[in-house]
C-alpha cells in the first residue's frame, strides 16, 4: 500500500533528477550559495524510520546520479531496530523521527559520541471520513481534537464541535477514533502535541511512539490508518500529510497557537520549525507553534552518525552525502510533500557535521 | 491426506546397493544423514525456546505471573500485561471454531461417506485444497476490503436487532473485532478441520458401517450413533488442530481485530490478539522491558500452542494409528 502510494511522486522525483541536471546545480541553497562537495568512492548503508524513507531513497538515487562513485542503501526497518543497528555499527548512518535517548545515547558511547542532523520535516493531517463534509470544510481546535482523542467527544453532533463549525451539517454518529497499531515518530509527534495543548492527556496518556489509547482502533502504518479512515464512516486520524495528498483524503482546517485555523501544508510545517531557533537533539518539539502560517503537528525527522569515524574514505563520503542532504538534496523531499528545512536549521546541520572527525581532524570540508 | 502409510515405505537407495555394500553400506549413510537431520531439528527447537525466553526475561522478572491478568499495555509508563491479548485470542478462536466445526464436521461426512452426491465430490476437495493454498495476507485482504463493511452494515445490525437481548451483541458496530476476527479465523481453519475430520471418518471400519445398515439402520442413525461415536477422539483431535491454527493465526486477524487493548463482552468491539501485538509493535519496542513483554507474549503463545498440538496429535495418532496431514 504504502510502496504504491509513494512510487508517483519518487518516480517524479527521479525524472526530475534525470533530465533537470543543470537546474539542480543552479538551484539555490537554504544557507550560503556553497556547493556540494565531491565525495571519495565509498559505499554507505543506513537504516531506521520509515516515514522519511521515500525522500531518502529519491534523495540516494540523485546523489548517486551526481556522483557515481558513491552508493547509499537505506533500509526502512523502524527507528528503533535502526538506532540499534546503529549501535552495533552494523550500518554507517541510523535514522529515527525522535532525536536519541539519553539511554539509547549511552549505550552508543554518550551524547557526544553521536552527531544528530535534522533531515527533513513533516507535519500531519487529522484527516476524516464524514458524509456531506468536504475536504477543509471541519474545524478542530486543540481542545475539540484532545476530547476526540481523550474519549469525551463521542458524537460528530457534540456541542463542542457544532460551536467551532456553525455552518457545517453534522450527523447524529458515533466519532470512530483510528490511530497507529505500530509503534512510529508519527504517533510520538501526534502525542507531543496532544500532551502540549491538553494537561489532562499530559497526564493520563503522556507521549510516546506507542502510547496506550484511551480509545479507537489500531491499524498498522500511514497507509492501514488512511484506508482504516476511508473505509469506516465517521472515522477521525492522524496521517502524515503526503498521505492525505496522495490517496485525496478530506482533512480538517486545524486551529494553531495564534487562534488561525490552517490547512496543513509543508509550507506551514517550516514556517513553525522557523519559530524555534534554538531546536536541537535534546530540544527538539516544535509542535503546536506560534506563528500566523504554523501547521500545528509538525516534527522534524533526524540522522545520527558517530562523531569519530573508523574509515577516512568512508567518513568523508558520509559527511559529503549527508551535507548534501541537508543542502541541495532538500528539493526531493519538498517533490514528495515534506517539508523544506528552515535555513536556521540548516546552519545548525552544517555546524554539527563540521564536528564529525577521523583521527581528530575534521572530514567535511566546505567553504561557508 | 490420509497417505501417513505410504510415507512410512523406506526410500530407495539413491546408488546402486551392490557395488556400494563393499566400502560402506547405503543404507549406514542414509541413516547418519537422516539422524544428523533429526538432530539438528531437536537442536534448533531447543535453541528457538532458549532464543525466546532469554530476551524475555527482563519482563517475566518485572511483572511475574501478574502479566497474565494485567489489562494494562502502556508503553509510556512500561507497564505491560497480556490479559487483554490472551482473552483476544481465545475469543476470536473460539468463534472460529463454533463456525468452523458444525460446517466442516457436515462437510467431511458428506466426503467420506458412500452415499451423497458423487458429482459434487470433485469440485468440492479441490475447493478445500484452494482455500487452504490462500495466504492469509490475501484472506485478510479481502476481509479488510469486503468482509467488514459486509459485517458492519448487513450481519451485525441483524445480530443486534434480533439477539441484542445478550451482552454479546449489544454495542455499535463499526464492522471491526472480535466476530468479524473469529469468522475469519473459521474461513481459514474449515480446510484443516473438514480434510483431517474425512480422514478419520474414513478410517472407521467399513464392517461397522455395513452391520449397523444391516441392522436396518437409515444412513443418519448409522452416522449419529456409530460413525461419530467411532471417530469422537479423532475428530476432537481434528478440533485442536484447527485450534492450534487459529491461535496462532497473525497477519489477518491483525487486519480486522482492531487492534484495540481492551477486554469487552460485546463481539462487536475491537480487541486485540497475541500475534498482533507482536507483529504490531516489534518494530519500535525501545527497552529492555517493552522488548521482552513482547517476547513473554511469544513465550505465553508458544505454550498455549504447544499444549493444543501436542493434545492433538495424540489424539489423532491414538485414532488412525497414522500421523495426520495437516492441510
Amino acid at each position: 500500500m504504502k510502496r504504491m502510494l509513494v512510487a508517483l511522486p519518487v518516480l517524479a522525483g527521479l525524472l526530475l533528477a534525470a533530465c533537470g541536471g543543470t537546474s539542480t546545480a543552479t538551484s539555490t541553497p537554504a544557507t550560503g550559495g556553497s556547493t556540494a562537495p565531491t565525495p571519495p568512492a565509498a559505499s554507505l548503508t543506513g537504516a531506521g524510520a520509515t516515514f522519511p524513507q521515500p525522500f531518502y531513497d529519491a534523495a540516494r538515487f540523485a546523489y548517486n546520479q551526481k556522483f557515481s562513485q558513491v552508493t547509499v542503501n537505506y533500509q526502512g526497518v523502524g527507528s528503533g531496530a535502526g538506532i540499534q543497528q546503529l549501535t552495533k555499527k552494523v550500518v554507517d548512518f541510523g535514522a529515527s523521527d525522535v532525536p536519541l535517548k539519553d539511554s539509547e545515547a549511552a549505550a552508543m558511547g554518550g551524547r557526544p559520541a553521536v552527531v544528530q542532523i535534522a533531515s527533513t520535516l513533516g507535519t500531519e493531517s487529522i484527516a476524516y471520513n464524514l458524509q456531506g463534509v468536504a475536504d477543509g470544510q471541519l474545524k478542530l481546535t486543540p481542545d475539540t481534537i484532545a476530547g476526540i482523542f481523550l474519549h469525551h467527544i463521542t458524537k460528530w453532533s457534540d456541542p463542542a464541535l457544532k460551536a467551532d463549525n456553525p455552518s457545517v451539517t453534522l450527523p447524529d454518529q458515533d466519532i470512530r477514533v483510528v490511530h497507529r497499531s505500530d509503534g512510529s515518530g508519527t504517533t510520538y509527534i501526534f502525542t507531543d502535541y496532544l500532551s502540549t495543548v491538553s494537561s489532562e492527556w499530559a497526564s493520563k496518556v503522556g507521549k510516546g511512539k506507542s502510547v496506550s489509547w484511551p480509545t479507537g482502533d489500531g491499524a498498522s502504518g500511514n497507509g492501514g490508518v488512511a484506508s482504516r479512515i476511508t473505509q469506516t464512516p465517521g472515522a477521525i486520524g492522524y496521517v502524515e500529510l503526503a498521505y492525505v495528498l496522495q490517496t485525496h483524503m478530506t482533512q480538517a482546517m486545524l486551529k494553531n497557537s495564534d487562534g488561525n485555523f490552517v490547512l496543513p501544508s509543508a509550507a506551514g510545517a517550516t514556517a513553525a520549525a522557523s519559530q524555534y531557533l534554538g531546536t536541537s537533539p535534546t530540544n527538539f518539539s516544535i509542535v503546536d507553534a506560534p506563528g500566523k502560517d504554523s501547521a500545528p503537528i509538525s516534527g522534524y525527522s533526524w540522522l545520527m552518525v558517530y562523531t569519530n569515524q573508523q574509515d577516512k574514505t568512508k567518513g568523508t563520503a558520509l559527511v559529503d552525502f549527508l551535507y548534501w542532504i541537508v543542502t541541495d538534496g532538500q528539493q526531493y523531499a519538498v517533490n514528495l510533500h515534506y517539508a523544506h528545512l528552515p535555513s536556521n536549521m540548516v546552519t545548525n546541520d552544517i555546524a554539527a557535521l563540521k564536528t564529525v572527525t577521523y583521527g581528530g581532524s575534521a572530514l567535511l570540508s566546505v567553504s561557508s | 491426506m490420509g497417505k501417513g502409510t505410504a510415507e512410512r515405505v523406506a526410500p530407495a537407495p539413491l546408488v546402486g546397493i551392490g557395488r556400494q555394500r563393499r566400502l560402506i553400506s547405503g543404507d549406514d549413510v542414509f541413516h547418519a544423514i537422516a539422524f544428523a537431520a533429526a538432530a539438528l531439528i531437536l537442536l534448533v527447537a531447543a535453541v528457538f525456546v532458549i532464543a525466546l525466553v532469554i530476551p524475555a526475561l527482563p519482563a517475566i522478572t518485572r511483572f511475574g505471573l501478574g502479566f497474565l491478568v494485567s489489562r494494562s499495555w502502556d508503553p509510556v509508563q512500561s507497564q505491560f500485561g497480556a490479559l487483554a491479548a490472551i482473552y483476544g485470542t481465545v475469543v476470536t478462536s473460539a468463534i472460529g471454531l463454533l463456525i468452523a466445526f458444525p460446517i466442516g464436521l457436515a462437510a467431511a461426512l458428506f466426503l467420506a461417506e458412500e452415499s451423497g452426491v458423487r458429482l459434487l465430490r470433485g469440485p468440492l476437495s479441490f475447493a478445500i485444497e484452494l482455500l487452504a493454498g490462500i495466504p492469509s495476507v490475501v484472506i485478510g485482504l479481502w476481509a479488510f476490503f469486503i468482509l467488514t463493511p459486509i459485517m458492519r452494515d448487513t450481519v451485525d445490525p441483524f445480530l443486534n436487532h434480533t439477539l441484542g437481548f445478550l451482552p454479546l451483541f449489544q454495542g455499535s458496530p463499526s464492522g471491526y473485532g472480535y466476530l468479524t476476527a473469529g469468522l475469519v479465523l473459521a474461513i481459514m481453519v474449515l480446510p484443516i478441520m473438514i480434510a483431517l475430520s474425512r480422514d478419520v471418518i474414513r478410517a472407521v471400519p467399513r464392517a461397522l458401517r455395513e452391520a449397523s445398515l444391516a441392522l436396518g439402520a437409515t444412513n443418519a442413525e448409522t452416522i449419529w450413533s456409530v460413525i461419530l461415536p467411532y471417530a469422537r477422539v479423532g475428530i476432537t483431535g481434528a478440533v485442536l488442530l484447527s485450534l492450534g491454527r487459529a491461535l496462532g493465526e497473525t497477519i489477518a486477524v491483525t487486519m480486522v481485530i482492531g487492534n484495540r487493548n481492551e477486554i469487552s463482552s460485546s463481539l462487536f468491539a475491537s480487541g486485540y490478539t497475541l500475534p498482533s501485538v507482536i507483529a504490531n509493535e516489534f518494530t519500535e519496542a525501545v527497552g529492555n522491558v517493552y522488548l521482552g513483554s513482547l517476547f513473554y507474549l511469544g513465550v505465553i503463545l508458544v505454550l498455549i500452542t504447544i499444549v493444543v498440538n501436542v493434545l492433538a496429535r495424540l489424539l489423532v495418532w491414538r485414532f488412525t494409528g497414522s500421523e495426520p496431514t495437516a492441510a
